[in-house]
C-alpha cells in the first residue's frame, strides 16, 4: 500500500477515535499532546489501526507510536 | 483467687480516709491490701479488691500510684495494682490487673447483656433479609456465608443457630475490664466489655458493645467517639469523633476524621476517614478517605473509594432493595457515581457518573466509563497499568493486624484462580461478541454496558497475555523446586498435581479465595451438624485457606489441559520450551506496558504547576525534586529488576532443558 493511502487511514481511524474531522489533522501531530489522546483513546488508537488495516501489531512497540507519521512509519511495516 | 472479709482496723481506716460504704460485711480483701491506697470513695453491693501496691502507666511518662480515689464502686471485683481515680460510677465490672481508670462518668452494666455480641445489623440491603449478628469471633467469610447464601435456608439456619449458641456464651450482668487496660476521660462506657490492654481515651459514650484487644494489637479508642452496638477488635483504631452506630470493626481496622457508619461491617485493614458508610459489607483492605464519599448497601472488598464516590440504591418503590457488588481491586474515581444494583467485575477502575445498572464481572481489569451518557467498558486495560501492580504489592506489606488469632483468611496471590477463572471468561465472553459483531457497530452491548467493537479483539489479546504469563509462571515456580533439571521424568513428576483439581468454579468468600466445591462442602458439614460451632467453621475455613496452594495449582494444570492440551504429567521437552518461551516473550511485554505507563507520571503533563516562579529548567528541577526520576524510581528499578531476572530465568531454564534426553 503507498504511504499517502496508508496516512489517509491512519487519520481516517485517529479521527474516528478522537472524534475529529480528519482533514484537521497535521502529518506530524502528536496524539496526546497535539490532539488531545488519553491513555484510553490511546488504546483505542492501536486497536482501531488493528481494525482499518486488518493487520495485529505488538501492542507494546505500537505504543510507543506517538504521531502519525510514526504510525504510518510503523503501520508499514506490517503491510 | 482468694479473698478474705475486710477487718474492722482496715474499715475504721477507710472511714478515716473519707469512704463510704452500706454493708461493709460485703467487701472482700485479698492478703496483701494495703488500707492506706483508698481514698474519698463510696462502696455498694458486693466489693472484691484486690493489692495495690505498685504504679500503673497511664501514658508514655505518666504513671501514678495504685489505689481507688474519688469514685462510686459498686458490685465489681478489682484487681492487683490497678488504679481508679474520679469515676463517678463503676458498676458491676470485673476489673483484671493493672488496669487504669481515671476521668469516667459512667462504666455500668445495666442488667443482662452480652456486650453486642449478637447484635444484627442489616448490611448490603437496608431493607433487611440480610440481617448479620455480628460478635467477637466474627471472620469476614463467615459474614460473608450468613449475608450471601440466604437461598439456603437450612444452612442460614444452622449457622444461626451455632452463632446464637456462641452469643450465649457472652451473656452476663458483669463486665470486664481486660488486663492493662486503660480508660481515661471519657463520658459513658454503658455494657460495654474492654479486653487486655484496650485504650479508652477521651472517647465520648459507648455502648452495648466489645472492644477486643490483646497485647500483640492493642485497640485504641480515641477523642470524641460515639459507640452504640458495636463489635470492635484488636489493633484497631477509633478516633477522633468517629460515630459507630449498629457496626462491626475487625482487626487491624482505621476508622476516624469523623466517619460516620451504620449497619456496617468492616474488615481487616479497612480505612474510613471522613465520610459515612450505610448497610456496607466492607471485606479486607476497603478503603475510604475522603469527605463526601458515602459507601452504601455494597459489597466491597481491596476496594479505594475516590473523592466524592457515591452510590444509590433509592430508585424503589417498595423499600430500599437495591445493593451492589464491587469485586476485590476495584477503585472509584472521584466523584463517580453507581447505580445499584450493580455488579463490578474485578481490578476495575470506575470513574463518571453511571446512571445505568450493568454487570462486568466477567470482564476483570477493565476501565468502566462514561461516553455520551452511555456506560462504557474498556476491557482488559487495567491490566498494564502501574496502580494495579502497586496496589497488589503494598496489600500484603499492609497486614496490621498483630493479634496471633487472624480472623479474616486472606488470599494476596494476584492471578488466583477466582481471577484467572474470570480472564479466562473475558475471553470467552468476547469471542463471542466479536464473532456476532457487525463492522457497522461502533459499540456492543452486553448486560448493560456498551464495549467499543474496536477493543473486542485487542482486549481479548490481552487477557491472553495475562493468561501465558500465569501458565508459564506456574510451571517455572514448579520447576524452580528442582535444584537443577536432570531428567524430564523428573519434571513431569514436580510438574504432576498432588491432588485431583478441586472443579472449574472458584469464589472469593471476601478476600478467602477458595474452590466453590471446598466452600459447598463446608455448608453442607454445617447442615449436617458435622460442624457443630463457631470455632468449628473457622477451623474448616483455615483448612481451606492452608491448602491454597495445592488446590491453586491442581487447578492450574486442569487450565494448562483445557487451554494448551496439555498433560502437565506427561509434558514433552518441546511443550515446555513453548510454555516458557510463551512467559517470558509475555511477562516481558506486560512489564514494558506497563513501564510505559508508568512513564506518564513523568511526562510534561504530570508537570505542569511544578516550577511555578521559574522557566523550563526550574520546572524540571522542581518536579525531580518532588518526584524524583522516572529512572530512579523505585517501582520502575524494581521492574526492570524484575525483567532481567525473567531473561535470566529464562536462559536458565532453556539451557537445562538443551541438556536433558526427550
Amino acid at each position: 500500500m503507498e504511504l499517502e493511502k496508508v496516512k489517509e487511514k491512519v487519520k481516517k481511524a485517529v479521527a474516528e477515535v478522537l472524534k475529529m474531522d480528519a482533514a484537521e489533522i497535521d502529518d506530524d501531530a502528536n496524539f496526546i499532546f497535539d490532539l488531545g489522546a488519553d491513555s484510553m483513546q490511546s488504546m483505542l488508537l492501536i486497536a482501531a489501526f488493528e481494525d482499518e488495516f486488518d493487520i495485529e501489531m505488538e501492542v507494546e512497540k505500537a505504543q510507543e507510536v506517538q504521531s502519525i507519521s510514526g504510525a504510518v512509519e510503523f503501520i508499514s511495516g506490517y503491510l | 483467687m482468694s479473698y478474705r472479709k475486710i477487718t474492722n482496723n482496715e474499715i475504721a481506716a477507710l472511714q478515716k480516709q473519707g469512704c463510704f460504704s452500706v454493708n461493709w460485711e460485703s467487701i472482700f480483701v485479698k492478703d496483701g491490701f494495703l488500707v492506706d491506697t483508698i481514698f474519698n470513695t463510696q462502696f455498694a453491693g458486693e466489693i472484691k479488691l484486690g493489692s495495690f501496691g505498685g504504679e500503673v502507666e497511664l501514658e508514655k511518662g505518666i504513671s501514678k500510684p495504685a489505689g481507688i480515689r474519688n469514685s462510686y464502686i459498686e458490685n465489681c471485683e478489682i484487681g492487683d495494682n490497678v488504679y481508679i481515680a474520679n469515676v463517678n460510677s463503676l458498676v458491676n465490672y470485673n476489673v483484671a490487673d493493672n488496669v487504669a481508670i481515671e476521668n469516667v462518668g459512667t462504666i455500668v452494666v445495666n442488667g443482662e447483656t452480652t456486650f453486642g455480641n449478637g447484635y444484627e445489623i442489616e448490611v448490603l440491603n437496608e431493607g433487611g433479609g440480610r440481617d448479620l449478628p455480628i460478635f467477637d469471633k466474627l471472620s469476614a467469610q463467615v459474614a460473608y456465608l450468613m449475608v450471601v447464601y440466604r437461598h439456603d435456608k437450612l444452612f442460614v439456619d444452622k449457622l444461626s443457630e451455632l452463632i446464637n449458641s456462641y452469643v450465649e456464651s457472652k451473656k452476663s450482668t458483669k463486665g470486664t475490664i481486660g488486663k492493662n487496660a486503660r480508660i481515661l476521660n471519657t463520658i459513658s462506657l454503658r455494657n460495654v466489655a474492654v479486653g487486655d490492654y484496650g485504650v479508652v481515651t477521651g472517647a465520648s459514650n459507648l455502648e452495648n458493645g466489645t472492644i477486643g484487644s490483646c497485647k500483640e494489637a492493642p485497640t485504641k479508642i480515641g477523642e470524641d467517639v460515639i459507640a452504640k452496638d458495636f463489635i470492635i477488635l484488636s489493633g484497631s483504631k477509633v478516633d477522633s469523633g468517629a460515630i459507630i452506630t449498629s457496626s462491626f470493626i475487625g482487626q487491624g481496622v482505621k476508622i476516624g476524621k469523623q466517619y460516620s457508619t451504620e449497619n456496617c461491617a468492616f474488615f481487616a485493614n479497612c480505612e474510613g476517614f471522613h465520610g459515612e458508610a450505610c448497610s456496607v459489607l466492607a471485606g479486607p483492605y476497603t478503603v475510604t478517605h475522603h469527605k463526601s464519599t458515602l459507601l452504601i448497601a455494597g459489597m466491597f472488598s481491596f476496594f479505594n473509594a475516590g473523592s466524592g464516590t457515591n452510590q444509590s440504591n433509592h430508585m424503589y418503590k417498595l423499600g430500599p432493595l437495591h445493593q451492589g457488588t464491587v469485586e476485590r481491586g476495584s477503585k472509584t474515581g472521584s466523584f463517580s457515581y453507581l447505580l445499584w444494583p450493580c455488579k463490578v467485575g474485578a481490578y476495575s477502575v470506575v470513574m463518571d457518573k453511571h446512571g445505568s445498572n450493568f454487570d462486568t464481572s466477567e470482564l476483570p481489569f477493565s476501565y468502566i466509563t462514561v461516553e455520551k451518557g452511555r456506560s462504557v467498558i474498556t476491557p482488559a486495560m487495567n491490566l498494564f497499568t502501574v496502580g494495579t501492580t502497586r496496589d497488589v504489592v503494598k496489600w500484603p506489606k499492609r497486614d496490621r493486624r498483630e493479634d496471633p488469632e487472624k480472623l479474616d483468611l486472606i488470599s494476596f496471590d494476584f492471578m488466583n484462580p477466582f481471577i484467572v477463572g474470570k480472564i479466562f471468561d473475558g475471553i470467552n465472553l468476547l469471542n463471542d461478541l466479536h464473532a456476532k459483531a457487525s463492522k457497522k457497530q461502533d459499540y456492543i452491548n452486553h448486560k448493560g454496558i456498551s464495549i467499543n467493537r474496536l477493543m473486542l479483539r485487542t482486549s481479548r489479546r490481552y487477557y491472553e497475555t495475562a493468561i501465558n504469563v500465569h501458565i508459564g509462571k506456574l510451571i517455572v515456580n514448579r520447576l524452580k523446586q528442582l535444584s537443577e533439571l536432570s531428567s524430564l521424568k523428573e519434571i513431569q513428576n514436580i510438574l504432576a498435581p498432588k491432588e485431583k483439581s478441586a472443579g472449574d468454579k472458584w469464589v472469593d468468600i471476601l478476600g478467602l479465595v477458595s474452590p466453590g466445591s471446598s466452600i459447598k462442602s463446608l455448608l453442607d458439614t454445617i447442615k449436617t451438624g458435622e460442624t457443630n460451632s463457631v470455632a468449628g467453621i473457622q477451623s474448616e475455613l483455615n483448612a481451606i485457606h492452608e491448602s491454597y496452594e495445592t488446590d491453586a495449582y491442581s487447578w492450574g494444570a486442569a487450565q494448562i489441559q483445557k487451554y494448551l492440551e496439555i498433560d502437565v504429567a506427561n509434558i514433552s521437552k518441546d511443550e515446555l520450551v513453548k510454555i516458557i518461551t510463551n512467559w517470558k516473550t509475555n511477562s516481558l511485554k506486560m512489564n514494558t506496558m506497563i513501564l510505559k505507563d508508568s512513564e506518564k507520571e513523568f511526562d510534561q503533563n504530570s508537570k505542569l504547576g511544578f516550577g511555578n516562579d521559574g522557566d523550563e529548567s526550574v520546572l524540571e528541577a522542581d518536579f525531580e525534586a518532588i518526584r524524583g526520576t522516572h529512572e530512579s524510581n523505585s517501582f520502575v528499578v524494581g521492574l526492570k529488576n524484575e525483567s532481567a531476572e525473567i531473561e535470566s530465568v529464562f536462559e536458565n531454564l532453556i539451557n537445562q532443558l538443551g541438556e536433558i534426553a526427550d
